[in-house]
């Protein structure tokens, strides 16, 4: 359950890019900007309490994911660069940056961990664990979990019950046809990819407080990759997302179960994982290919 | 910190194995891209090169066999590219990036059906060193250049050959006509999707030859997504290089130098100050997002880069 969690928040973070027309493929950069922020303040604030400390860490981590993001978005609106390609180079450079901060930087901590890691995040932000272990064997299932299924509502209620939401998806459907409607996709391109960077920041946030309570090297397990195969799987709505994350998630899970109790090699379950990749890519060209027979557009006609 | 750290023999041969593959993708994408096709899917294409000629060198004990091999898987991938480009004319990042997905997934699945656990044979043909002997003697340029990898060699070749090509022959200029102005291209008689096809099969090939570098020529063996990103780094080095093959070169020393760098810098200290070494890696990729936004020089792509063509009265 617990990889689920991220995968359903970074999972959330590509499917409203998708619903505006855009190829979030920064999600695992935007969920290590927001464990780090959500570590660093954390750490610097961890003597304040919880009901004060809390907000303040979750907002540090929304925040950071959605303003690292919307530099993409911006980028996209103003100077018409493929976010695609922002968003690969952002995933590099937060890598190079994390190593920096953990090995030699300033967030550089003595651990016992033997991996670079940062100074453990104030008590008062931990989220506390609702299913521990002796309930329920190597659950740790934490609080995070009602966070995540807060921003699977926000998610729906966002995108189809508010204007925003219709003018987001309305960009989506199709840019020119948005604009002569007098919405504008270049500022509503901005508002989704930082929308998109909230959801992953919110991801690395609840790795930092209900999991792992730092940050470390190697921090986040491609997350934000496989978003992309869960937001595509979901077919970018609410529901499907978790069920998608959901059985990603399951993946993961038993694998490492796998491995500890019958020596099977975790290999067998990448072997599954990219079986369903497969799957997917290939769904997605069958349906490019079921695209091109339906009606021609009007340009073409005409 | 030293200059020997800095621009010592050692780093800078090691900038070169680097830019090497990083290279052969930037050509890939600077073929492809001023037909006017967008090929993200060469990530995927040099992880199907690294691993399929990782297995035809393991059946045929022949280097040349598992390039031609490992090259014709490139190809093909990249050929349902192309379909999806430009018969189908699909959203070419979609389709890249599917592909890309697929690439992964079918190598490590292939890669544990067919070895399991116990990873790549130990004793596969190797792609070989050039021992430049008159060279090697000469103190500094031959330990830079005195025995780098044959592919190395070939990638400058292949840098000048399809700079040649590009901009001083007449099917190189075809070729940049149809990524400008397709149908232009079409009105005095050039085939705007065979010429497409044939650019993206040869962007498979080029950069399924830089993964067969790596697995063949570096590592010696495949491990799943061992790319790890260098067909997308090609890419910045590309539009780095401003679509063209020397300066995607150029991109690739610069990219290659950053981490070669990185490396040698590893623990070295400016007084008391560590150096951020990690930083230092970023700056490829901070580069490329600059040159793309245009505020470090202009990089402009060619006009009907992505563009699917529709020929008229169709």
């Amino acid at each position: 359950m617990i990889q689920t969690i991220p995968l359903i928040l970074a999972g959330l973070s590509v499917a409203v890019a998708f619903r505006t027309g855009l190829f979030n493929i920064g999600a695992e950069s935007q969920l290590l900007v927001g464990a780090v922020a959500a570590g660093a303040v954390g750490a610097r604030f961890g003597f304040l309490p919880g009901p004060i400390l809390f907000p303040i860490v979750l907002v540090a981590g929304i925040g950071a994911g959605a303003a690292w993001a919307a530099i993409a978005g911006y980028l996209k609106a103003a100077r018409g660069v493929n976010e695609v390609i922002t968003t690969i180079m952002q995933n590099y450079i937060v890598v190079f940056v994390i190593h920096w901060l953990l090995q030699n930087g300033p967030m550089t901590a003595p651990n016992a961990l033997g991996t670079p890691a940062s100074a453990p995040i104030g008590d008062g932000a931990v989220l506390p664990i609702i299913i521990p272990n002796e309930l329920v064997p190597l659950t740790r299932l934490h609080a995070g979990i009602f966070l995540a299924i807060l921003a699977v509502v926000v998610f729906w209620f966002v995108l189809w019950r508010t204007p925003l939401g219709y003018e987001l998806r309305a960009v989506g459907l199709g840019a020119r046809a948005a604009a002569q409607a007098g919405i504008d996709p270049r500022v509503h391109t901005v508002i989704a990819m930082a929308i998109a960077g909230g959801f992953a920041g919110l991801a690395g946030m609840i790795q930092v407080t209900g999991v792992f309570h730092r940050v470390f090297d190697g921090f986040s397990a491609g997350y934000g990759f496989d978003a992309i195969a869960v937001a595509l799987l979901g077919k970018n709505s609410p529901i499907g997302v978790v069920l998608a994350a959901l059985l990603f998630g399951a993946f993961a899970r038993g694998g490492s179960i796998m491995q500890a109790n019958a020596g099977v090699s975790a290999q067998l379950v990448s072997v599954i994982e990219a079986i369903v990749l497969f799957v997917i890519a290939a769904e997605l060209i069958v349906r490019i290919l079921a695209r091109r027979r339906g009606p021609k557009p009007l340009e073409a006609i005409a | 910190m030293t200059w020997e750290q800095l621009i010592g023999a050692g780093v800078l041969a090691a900038m070169l194995r680097l830019a090497t593959p990083i290279a052969l993708a930037a050509l890939g994408g600077v073929i492809a891209e001023r037909s006017g096709v967008v090929n993200i899917a060469l990530e995927g294409c040099m992880l199907v090169g690294a691993f399929f000629g990782v297995v035809a060198a393991d059946r045929t004990h022949s280097v040349v066999l598992a390039l031609a091999v490992a090259m014709a898987a490139g190809a093909v991938l990249a050929g349902v590219h192309a379909v999806a480009a430009i018969h189908l004319r699909s959203d070419q990042i979609v389709s890249g990036m599917a592909l890309n997905i697929l690439a992964l997934g079918l190598t490590s699945f292939l890669d544990y059906q067919f070895y399991g656990n116990t990873g790549t044979p130990a004793d596969l043909a190797a792609v070989p060193d050039v021992e430049i002997a008159p060279l090697a003697a000469v103190p500094f340029i031959g330990d830079v250049i005195g025995h780098q990898n044959t592919i190395v060699w070939l990638t400058v070749v292949l840098v000048v050959l399809i700079q040649v090509f590009l901009f001083r022959t007449v099917p190189g200029l075809r070729l940049r006509a149809v990524g400008e102005h397709p149908r232009a291209a079409e009105t005095v008689g050039i085939g705007v999707r065979r010429t497409r096809y044939w650019a993206v099969l040869a962007s498979g090939l080029l950069a399924a030859l830089g993964g067969a570098y790596l697995s063949l020529s570096v590592a010696h063996s495949f491990t799943d997504g061992m790319t790890g990103g260098r067909g997308f780094i090609g890419l910045a080095a590309m539009i780095f290089g401003r679509w063209t093959p020397i300066g995607a070169l150029v991109a690739s020393l610069v990219f290659g130098y950053g981490t070669a760098l990185s490396f040698s810098l590893q623990g070295a200290s400016i007084g008391d100050v560590r150096v951020p070494v990690q930083l230092l890696s970023t700056l490829p990729y901070v580069l490329t997002i600059l040159a793309v936004a245009g505020f470090v020089g202009r990089s402009r792509p060619p006009a009907s880069d992505g563009i699917p063509y529709e020929t008229e009265g169709h």
